[in-house]
């Protein structure tokens, strides 16, 4: 049992990291919270259902509905964040106007959706073939979320380490001033960082939806304040934190079942962030890990 | 002026026996049809929506009233559904009122109607205690105290299990009931209750719990959810091999469980208020004009408001056009046709009806025999 | 007069809710202008729902006794939170205390006494209009009057510069304390009021989602000033209602206007007021 509750909680870190990776990358170069990152999670999951159900085969609906994703977080920061960035409005109130996006994303998918849970196939999840190795089980698509999930942080983990693009977003999240003085382009570097934070975001959304083959509205819900936790386990702002950080979560989660505890199973989560929190302020890897990588 | 007289008695005649004949009624209807339990309001507005037209083409027949369901959402918004109650129990334009969608809705809402004097009635708050509110209050939706026991002994009689394990969610009035009874009705059948595991609503991912489950051998789990919690246990379930038969209650009777669930919900047992099947005069019916008008079928939150809609209907035929008149009519009320089957209500204001035990089969349910 | 007392009893518990959000905004405000963004304001208001509930219940307390003794507890709870996060600022407090909250909440489901997501219904009725109102009325006042003593200055000074407060030999974890204690009493007199207009209490009325509410009213209104979060309550608690006439396109309006508000007047509803009088 002890085999199979580590693998479940390996598949569901891998999407929690996933989502948090975006999450947490918008928080370190920008030093805001974006809460419409789980709207657009969820935007993308439907995208995704939407082209495949207009016969794009799925992994291509994936890629696309991660780049509408990408495209609404430009949206998201030209509309939210860019006009309040121009007032040096502080961080308070930009959290406040994610929340409006947020809102709307939500009742625009409602007009376009309804309040029915969505689908890829009919059959449901059992119909994929489930692997047996050893006391081990699995299905194809949660081992191809799993390796896509991954597959999508080692990308972000090089363009950030190894571009120029990488560089010029870690010297803004660094020192938006100093990068501007550099001859950055403070606004486009801003775009770029929205578009692959929110094309992760939505990549997660996406690969969620797949494992359990449900789309709904609400999707977004539980992952956005566990993604909050996530961030802190790491450390706000470091990506490879925020990676490990998913693993914690599922790892956690996962944990707090197998020793009976599955109603307390939010508060030992929590309980676990405040404690990290007040003990090490700046997470397992802290804000620098971004600036370092 | 025989004749004279013998039309004005028969005109007297009419109006007398047509009490309603272009009488207004407005019903205040409170729903969730936008926020978190939208999935449950919105099918309730959909029902409303239906028996207004039909209200309309006179497919349900109501006098010759003008009679008119008014929806309102309130967006899973607890001061939205305190503020609704009040407007109608203000306006004096409303004789009685249907929902709101939620049992903790309920408990907030209801006591403000019953202080206006303003009868209500839930189509979906199963809660214990939600009648007590007050003498005015009733409910047309059977509640899971009276579902689950029926639901434990015919499967327990058939199957004749030694071993179960629970799994419901615990941040939920509804859920966290069927928990509790499921609980109490198994250990009360001598059945050992080798595992207990809770969720949140919401949740998508159960695999943990049911891995834990599994690796205590149950013969039988018995889940306290609704259905889009249900539909993703069961597949997850179904996924993990887990072999021990599943049952539920009233949460679970929705289309939703067999179109999406798909083969591993075959089997599972339902203990439900209503069986979309059933061969009631306007049952069959309405399941095949709400299912032509949404593209999909109605589950039971939709029944219970659209019987709720013609049990209205039947006491405006009969005259009933205030407060006190509907309060009376429901009060004696012995059996009005809906799509529930022929229903009343008990001293408590409780819905006088008996639990359907089905059990879902390839595209549908059936009666679990 | 009759067509006011007419107006009342349509509207008395909008007004009612108004009343007790407008307390929960101010309490929230009190450790923002400490420059604490404290988000344990629906917890504080939680457990004194909670307690006061219980107390009137299961004791038959009277309501006062009910409502004091709730405040000073999740007082006395948030001047124990304000202990382990006295080194947090910013975001990084903000999460501690969402996490401290969720746990709250998390124990409010699980425990016997608290009827776990059942929740405690039946509760008695007695907030009235005049009850509340009196209170934000007092609330208002004490902050007042708090506002031309010294501590105010030095929560001014901390939430400026908290070197140079301390520089002048201001006790920085001290204030801090004080106000997230200050602000834990004002969320639990208005969690116990709430309680008391409800008839009904469940842990979900305390998550995340409440939380978010009331932040949102603080910020709308204008952060800086207590006027500003009362204007902000009091304008959003109406908004659902002003404008169901908009049936299915509701939803998105409330977006829009909260979006629309925040990019105008990123100092708040009040800033606006502000700027106009100021004006010759």
């Amino acid at each position: 049992m002890i085999a199979q509750q580590l693998l479940n909680g390996l598949f569901l870190g891998a999407v929690y990291s996933l989502f948090a990776v975006g999450y947490t990358l918008v928080f370190g170069v920008l030093d805001i919270l974006n809460l419409a990152h789980a709207a657009i999670f969820t935007a993308a999951a439907f995208t995704a259902f939407s082209l495949s159900m207009a016969g794009v085969p799925l992994p291509l609906a994936l890629i696309a509905a991660a780049i509408v994703a990408g495209i609404m977080g430009i949206l998201l920061d030209r509309v939210a964040f860019a006009p309040l960035r121009a007032r040096n409005a502080g961080t308070l109130v930009p959290l406040i106007s994610s929340i409006g996006v947020a809102i709307v994303i939500g009742a625009v998918l409602r007009g376009i959706y309804g309040i029915d849970e969505r689908h890829f196939t009919t059959g449901g999840l059992d119909t994929a073939p489930a692997i047996h190795a050893g006391p081990l089980t699995f299905t194809i698509v949660e081992l191809t979320i799993f390796l896509s999930a991954i597959a999508l942080m080692l990308v972000l983990s090089w363009v950030l380490r190894s571009t120029s693009l990488g560089r010029r977003i870690r010297a803004v999240g660094q020192d938006r001033i100093a990068a501007a003085l550099l001859g950055i382009n403070l606004e486009a570097t801003v775009a770029a960082t929205f578009f692959i934070a929110s094309a992760l975001g939505g990549a997660a959304g996406v690969l969620t939806a797949l494992r359990y083959d449900s789309i709904t509205l609400d999707m977004g819900g539980p992952i956005e304040l566990k993604g909050l936790a996530v961030i802190i386990l790491g450390g706000m702002g470091s990506v490879t934190g925020a990676v490990i950080g998913g693993f914690i979560l599922g790892a956690v989660e996962t944990l707090a079942v197998v020793f009976g505890l599955s109603a307390w199973r939010d508060a030992i989560l929590f309980g676990v962030m405040f404690v990290l929190l007040v003990a090490r302020p700046t997470g397992l890897f802290g804000k620098r890990a971004l600036r370092a990588a | 002026m025989n004749r004279i007289t013998a039309s004005a008695l028969a005109l007297i005649a009419v109006v007398a026996l047509a009490g309603a004949a272009g009488k207004s009624v407005h019903v205040g209807v409170i729903a969730d049809v936008t926020g978190g339990a939208a999935v449950y309001g919105t099918p309730q507005k959909n029902a409303y929506d239906l028996a207004n037209e039909d209200v309309k083409s006179g497919k349900i027949d109501v006098g010759g009233a003008n009679l008119v369901f008014d929806v309102q959402d309130a967006a899973t918004d607890g001061a939205q559904v305190v503020n609704l109650m009040q407007k109608f129990s203000t306006d004096g334009a409303t004789p009685i009122v249907l929902g709101p969608t939620l049992s903790g809705e309920a408990f907030r809402a209801f006591p403000i109607a019953k202080n206006a004097n303003l009868p209500v009635m839930g189509t979906s708050t199963t809660a214990e205690g939600v009648t007590a509110i007050g003498p005015s209050v009733f409910r047309d939706s059977l509640a899971e105290s009276q579902v689950i026991p029926t639901t434990v002994k015919r499967t327990h009689d058939k199957w004749h299990y030694k071993t179960a394990a629970i799994i419901f969610g615990d941040d939920n009035a509804f859920t966290k009931t069927d928990g509790d009874i499921f609980a109490r009705e198994l250990k009360a059948a001598g059945v050992d209750l080798v595992d207990t595991e809770t969720f949140h609503i919401k949740d998508t991912d159960f695999q943990p719990a049911l891995t834990r489950i599994e690796s205590k051998h149950p013969d039988v789990i018995a889940i306290g959810a609704l259905f889009p919690e249900a539909t993703k246990i069961i597949q997850q379930a179904g996924k993990l091999g887990i072999k021990a038969r599943m049952m539920g209650g009233n949460g679970l009777n929705s289309p939703e469980m067999y179109a999406v669930a798909g083969p591993a919900a075959q089997g599972t047992v339902v203990g439900a208020a209503w069986f979309s099947g059933a061969k009631y005069p306007s049952n069959l019916d309405f399941v095949k004009r709400y299912t032509a008008k949404y593209g999909k079928g109605p589950d039971q939150f939709a029944a219970q408001s659209y019987a709720a809609a013609q049990i209205i209907a039947t006491l405006v035929k009969g005259g009933a056009t205030t407060k006190d008149e509907m309060a009376a009519g429901l009060r004696s009320a012995r059996v009005i046709q809906t799509v529930l089957g022929p229903i009343g209500f008990d001293q408590n204001r409780d819905v006088k009806s008996s639990p359907v035990i089905l059990s879902i089969v390839k595209d549908g349910f059936a009666y679990f025999h | 007069m009759s067509a006011l007392l007419d107006f009342y009893a349509k509207h008395s518990r909008l007004i009612d809710q108004i009343g007790v959000n407008a307390i929960l905004a101010l309490s929230l405000s009190v450790s923002l202008q400490a420059g604490q963004l404290a988000l344990a304001q629906a917890a504080f208001m939680g457990i004194a729902a909670y307690v006061s509930a219980i107390l009137a219940l299961n004791a038959h307390w009277p309501l006062p006794a009910t409502i004091l003794t709730a405040a000073i507890v999740s007082s006395v709870v948030a001047a124990l939170l304000a202990y382990p996060v006295r080194g947090l600022r910013g975001v990084f407090l903000a999460i501690a205390t969402i996490g401290f909250a969720e746990i709250v909440r998390v124990i409010a489901n699980n425990l016997a006494i608290t009827g776990g997501a059942e929740g405690l219904s039946g509760i008695p009725n007695d907030a009235t209009t005049p009850v509340i109102y009196g209170s934000l009325a007092i609330v208002a006042a004490a902050l007042f009057v708090l506002s031309r003593t010294k501590f105010a200055l030095a929560v001014a000074l901390v939430r400026e510069d908290e070197h140079a407060a301390r520089g002048v030999g201001v006790d920085v974890g001290a204030i801090r304390t004080y106000s997230l204690a200050l602000g834990g009493a004002i969320a639990g007199l208005a969690g116990a009021l709430y309680a008391h207009a409800s008839f009904f209490i469940t842990p979900a009325d305390f998550g995340f989602a409440e939380m978010e509410k009331i932040l949102v009213w603080c910020v709308v209104g204008g952060v800086t000033s207590p006027a500003g979060a009362v204007l902000g309550a009091t304008t959003l608690s109406i908004l659902p209602e002003a404008i169901r006439f908009l049936a299915d396109y509701r939803e998105i309006f409330n977006g829009i206007i909260l979006l629309g508000v925040i990019l105008f007047a990123p100092g708040g509803l009040a800033s606006l007021w502000r700027r106009r009088a100021v004006r010759p």
